[in-house]
């Protein structure tokens, strides 16, 4: 005899098994009716059906790999379709073996021009960080958003600090080559990367600096050479590369060429600060160790009243 | 939940079956291609390492300057809620090294989030210090009265920040935001202090002893911003503050030679350290689209920096001198910039920006004692010396388009900087203007072959040079027109193209050089004369297979810069004028191959090599006489390979191997100081460093 619990389990199986073959067939009802009028289901953002139909991962243009990024999270309602950055695009799959292009693509044979594309990411990224796009260098040299930054991918090159440098160096390349200078920021290390100092989207800085100036920049990690001292150097206030270049020398300490030929570059050559450089005799002083700074130790600023005999000496 | 019910209920192949039956069409299941595909990944990465050779240059920003084993730990864990759109991450590299970086983060897209983040970043200084000065990495360092050899010391400083960010959506299209960070920075770095023995003169010897510099010290960021983004209009509007704080105010030096007696740099202690310091700005920015291709932007800010740090009490304070600086500086800033195409090819792009950088310290007499005749008969003014920039910038370029996709380009830049300030031992002028001309033909369009030429003129003048006078208001030497002040006439010309002479092959070519001619003071010859900088790279990328793809590249950069100056009185009361043709070469090329062999392996090499040489060649202009700096040459070489086999689908292993080679002639510290203290380095280092890795990932 039969207990109880098995019927129902009996009958549970059979519910299961099936519900199970109704789920299938309107599966593969649904496959069936691709033929007909019924859109291909979508797979991540909303009525990507049209497109993914085509472009899966066995496609040259593989584009699922949207749904792994904050585009593909559709729980947030303003996360894009495949169409609010690509156009319509029925001419596109209307067109016989697809020859026709999409309204607007962003490979490097795209033939739309590099402001029409950059339009497309601009409609929903204009603000924040962007704000200072329109008419910032990038923008100017005609640098699309494409150019840079990966849509379709998990891990977008330029947003990691490991290998942020290596696209930003595709086109500034005489940087490539400094920063393995043997004075040098952690670029390398991805501790200091490009876009800790720089906004790649513009700002109101120079150079594209994050902060307003150069030495706001600097400051942000620099801080104790911001003063004001009782005795500044004034390039020091005025602009940290009159002395600098942060993307790496030969020199110590970034600096652009070594004492005392930087320090020559402004100092009149009253005594000793005329010295040719040498590495013998009583002015190798200001060539070996710390050269000038041997001596003029303070070359930021002081903030000691007392600097023997002269305001400029920065000795203590 | 609700499976787990199920399967308590169920007898397992029921459960089994209707799973797989339901899950069929969807994405949810573990061995879905599509959820493979469309969810965010996991990965742990965690291994072990071994570095053979100890070296000083590879680990100096890693830790990784020790032969022996080392620790390999990475995590990437990723969550998303496809409900909510909840995020949940959690990054962390390196975490078997000392450069780790862990980052928290947790938000729900499009309504609020917030991080934590830490990073552990170490700088080890290069050189060994072998010393006998003691107190190191403190505030109270003492140095042997004369010439003692001691033990080999490694100067070291850490970083460590710590930040917190947060932001929320608010209704009207809104966001805020709120961010604060924490650095705080220890260790010791190469510092010292040293003066001339007695009189100013070509044989007067001088003292110099070693002093590390204690580093303790905390930096904090933080600032709030309330954002608008609307269709046309953003805005931008907020604080921002800085902190600086450092733990030790002067630096006690105890010992040190007297030889030299009032000139012996015994006599210079305390010495000041970085005073705390700090900055608070409030900002608006904004954008707002005319049309779809007119726009303007802007940003407004006020600062105010100041330093109030009490001066020490072992300081010598002047009379009517107050209890700190009261250093003040207030910066107004407006940036205003305009784009839009009034015809349909042509494209116009104008930018102004005013930075009025007013330093409002109160001047005083800080050292009375600058009055006083120096060795060399002068006398100084002894006040401190605030300094004030404006900046003003601005800027019209205009594109127009031509047949074929070309573009012309035009554009002029003019910056004015007024500078306020005295001239004493330094040259000075109050006002420079530079108005840059810039010409440019762009193919932009991707074709086979696309770049751009460009041609850049700049011309720098200014008011005149302010005469250069001593305390007593007699002229000083007034010969040098300094770097960033003197006349300046520059040429550039940039020339980047791409082509693709067949579908596999694209060829990047980049040359930029510029020439710069450099005014001087009336009267003299002396100072910058001229300088160079050429560029030039070639990347090659070939893409052999779907599965294999080669660049290499090669680079050769130059600078130059010739300059002149003036010897100090010799024996025979002569001053010759000798000249310095400084050269700055670096070659460089790279390789870099990654393929995919099989469907479970990938793997790949990365090449590279540098070498950087400075040359000095110096001469002179009216006497033989000459000193002569040997040439500096370093090479560093980098090979990396790596082989990377998935075992599993989520499964795999990771083989790395690492050689990185230093090489340099480097003279710098061929120098010993007056205390004994030696820095020496290994010239030629080597490593290689290999590791071996797991990781795992899963959905």
């Amino acid at each position: 005899m039969l207990s109880n619990v098995k019927v129902i389990r009996s009958w549970l199986l059979v519910i299961t098994l099936i519900s199970g073959i109704a789920l299938l067939s309107q599966h593969a009802l649904a496959e069936d009716d691709l033929d007909d009028d019924d859109p291909p289901p979508d797979y991540v953002l909303r009525g990507d059906g049209k497109c993914t139909v085509c472009h899966d991962e066995n496609s040259d243009r593989p584009v699922l790999g949207i749904g792994k990024t904050k585009h593909g999270t559709v729980a947030d309602h303003r996360t894009p379709t495949c169409t609010s950055c690509h156009g319509e695009g029925n001419s596109h799959v209307d067109s016989p073996d697809k020859a026709l292009m999409p309204e607007r693509t962003f490979g490097k044979n795209s033939l739309n021009p590099v402001e029409e594309r950059n339009a497309a990411c601009l409609a929903c990224h204009q603000g924040g960080k962007r704000m200072h796009w329109a008419g910032s260098l990038h923008a100017n040299r005609d640098t699309a958003c494409t150019a840079c930054h990966q849509i379709h991918t998990e891990q977008d090159k330029v947003r990691n600090r490991i290998t942020q440098a290596e696209v930003c160096f595709n086109c500034h390349k005489e940087l490539r080559t400094l920063i393995n200078r043997p004075s040098r920021h952690p670029i390398r290390e991805g501790k200091v990367i490009c876009s800790d100092c720089h906004n790649p989207h513009g700002s109101a800085g120079p150079s594209n600096m994050v902060r307003d100036s150069v030495n706001d920049t600097c400051f942000t990690c620099h801080m104790e050479k911001r003063g004001p001292f009782v005795y500044n150097h004034p390039p020091a206030q005025e602009n940290c590369a009159i002395c600098h270049n942060p993307h790496g020398t030969t020199a110590p300490n970034l600096l652009r060429s070594r004492s005392p030929f930087l320090c020559q570059e402004c100092h009149e050559p009253n005594t000793h600060q005329g010295s040719s450089g040498t590495l013998t005799g009583s002015y190798a002083r200001n060539t070996l160790a710390r050269g000038c700074l041997n001596c003029h130790t303070q070359v930021h600023g002081s903030n000691n009243h007392e600097n023997v005999r002269n305001e400029s000496m920065f000795q203590r | 939940m609700n499976i787990r019910i199920i399967k308590m209920k169920f007898p397992q192949s029921i459960l089994a079956i209707t799973l797989a039956l339901i899950n069929a069409p969807v994405w949810s299941s573990d061995n879905d291609p599509i959820k493979e595909l469309t969810k965010p990944k996991s990965t742990v990465n965690f291994g072990t390492g071994y570095l053979f050779n100890d070296n000083a240059r590879f680990g100096q920003y890693t830790g990784l300057r020790n032969e022996g084993p080392y620790g390999i730990f990475n995590i990437d864990i990723v969550r998303r809620n496809d409900e909510t759109g909840t995020w949940l991450k959690l990054l962390g590299r390196n975490l078997g090294l000392q450069n780790r970086d862990v980052r928290f983060e947790h938000s729900k897209q499009g309504n609020w989030g917030y991080f934590i983040d830490y990073s552990q970043t170490p700088r080890y200084e290069p050189f060994t210090v072998n010393t006998a000065v003691t107190g190191i990495g403190t505030a109270d360092v003492h140095v042997p009265t004369s010439p003692t050899s001691g033990d080999p010391a490694q100067l070291k400083t850490e970083r460590q920040s710590i930040g917190f960010g947060y932001n929320k959506f608010l209704p009207g299209n809104l966001e805020f935001q709120l961010h604060f960070r924490n650095e705080d920075k220890d260790g010791a770095r190469l510092f010292g202090r040293g003066n001339r023995l007695g009189a100013p003169g070509p044989k007067a010897v001088g003292g110099f002893e070693f002093i590390p510099e204690p580093i303790n010290s905390t930096i904090r960021q933080f600032g709030a911003s309330l954002d608008y983004v609307g269709k046309q209009l953003q805005l931008s509007g907020g604080y921002y503050g800085t902190m600086y704080n450092n733990k030790n105010s002067v630096l006690n030096v105890t010992g040190g030679s007297d030889v030299g007696g009032i000139y012996a740099p015994s006599a210079f202690t305390p010495i000041a350290l970085a005073p705390d310091n700090q900055s608070h700005q409030a900002f608006l920015a904004g954008g707002y689209s005319f049309t779809p291709t007119t726009r303007g932007t802007f940003k407004a800010a006020y600062t105010r920096a100041t330093q109030t740090n009490s001066f020490s009490p072992t300081l010598f304070s002047a009379p009517g001198v107050g209890a700190n600086l009261g250093g003040r500086i207030d910066t107004a800033l407006l940036q205003a910039g305009l784009t839009a195409r009034p015809l349909a090819k042509l494209s116009i792009n104008t930018n102004f920006r005013f930075e009025d950088r007013d330093d409002k310290t109160p001047v005083l007499l800080y050292n009375p004692m600058a009055t006083l005749l120096d060795l060399n008969g002068n006398s100084w003014h002894g006040f401190n010396n605030p300094r004030s920039f404006r900046t003003i910038t601005s800027k019209f370029e205009a594109s127009y388009a031509l047949p074929k996709d070309f573009r012309l380009i035009g554009s002029i830049d003019h910056d004015h900087r007024d500078r306020s300030g005295f001239a004493t031992n330094t040259s000075h002028r109050h006002r420079t203007d530079e108005i840059s001309y810039r010409a440019e033909l762009r193919r932009s369009l991707s074709e086979t072959i696309t770049g751009t030429i460009a041609y850049i003129l700049s011309d720098r003048f200014g008011s005149s040079f302010l005469t250069n006078t001593t305390g007593t208001g007699d002229p000083f030497f007034n010969l040098i027109a300094p770097f960033n002040l003197a006349d300046r006439t520059r040429d550039k010309v940039r020339l980047m193209a791409n082509w693709e002479p067949i579908e596999s092959l694209s060829l990047q070519l980049a040359i930029d050089e510029s020439r710069d001619n450099y005014g001087h003071r009336a009267g003299s010859d002396l100072g910058l004369q001229k300088g160079s900088a050429r560029n030039y790279s070639l990347d090659a990328t070939y893409t052999f297979s779907e599965a294999w793809q080669a660049t290499a590249w090669f680079s050769r950069n130059e600078t130059h810069i010739d300059q002149t100056s003036r010897n100090p009185i010799t024996d025979s009361g002569f001053r010759e004028v000798w000249n310095a043709n400084l050269q700055d070469i670096g070659t460089s090329f790279g390789l870099d191959i990654n393929g995919k062999p099989t469907d479970k392996l990938e793997t790949g090499a990365n090449l590279l090599y540098s070498d950087f040489t400075n040359k000095f060649n110096q001469k002179v202009i009216l006497d033989p006489q000459i000193n002569t700096v040997p040439n500096i040459s370093t090479q560093y070489g980098s090979l990396r390979l790596y082989a990377k086999y998935e075992v599993r689908k989520n499964l795999g292993l990771r083989l790395d191997y690492i050689l990185d080679h230093f090489k340099t002639n480097e003279w710098t510290w061929n120098w010993r100081y007056t205390d004994g203290t030696k820095l020496t380095q290994d010239t030629n280092q080597m490593i290689s460093f290999v590791f071996l890795s797991a990781f795992y990932s899963w959905q």
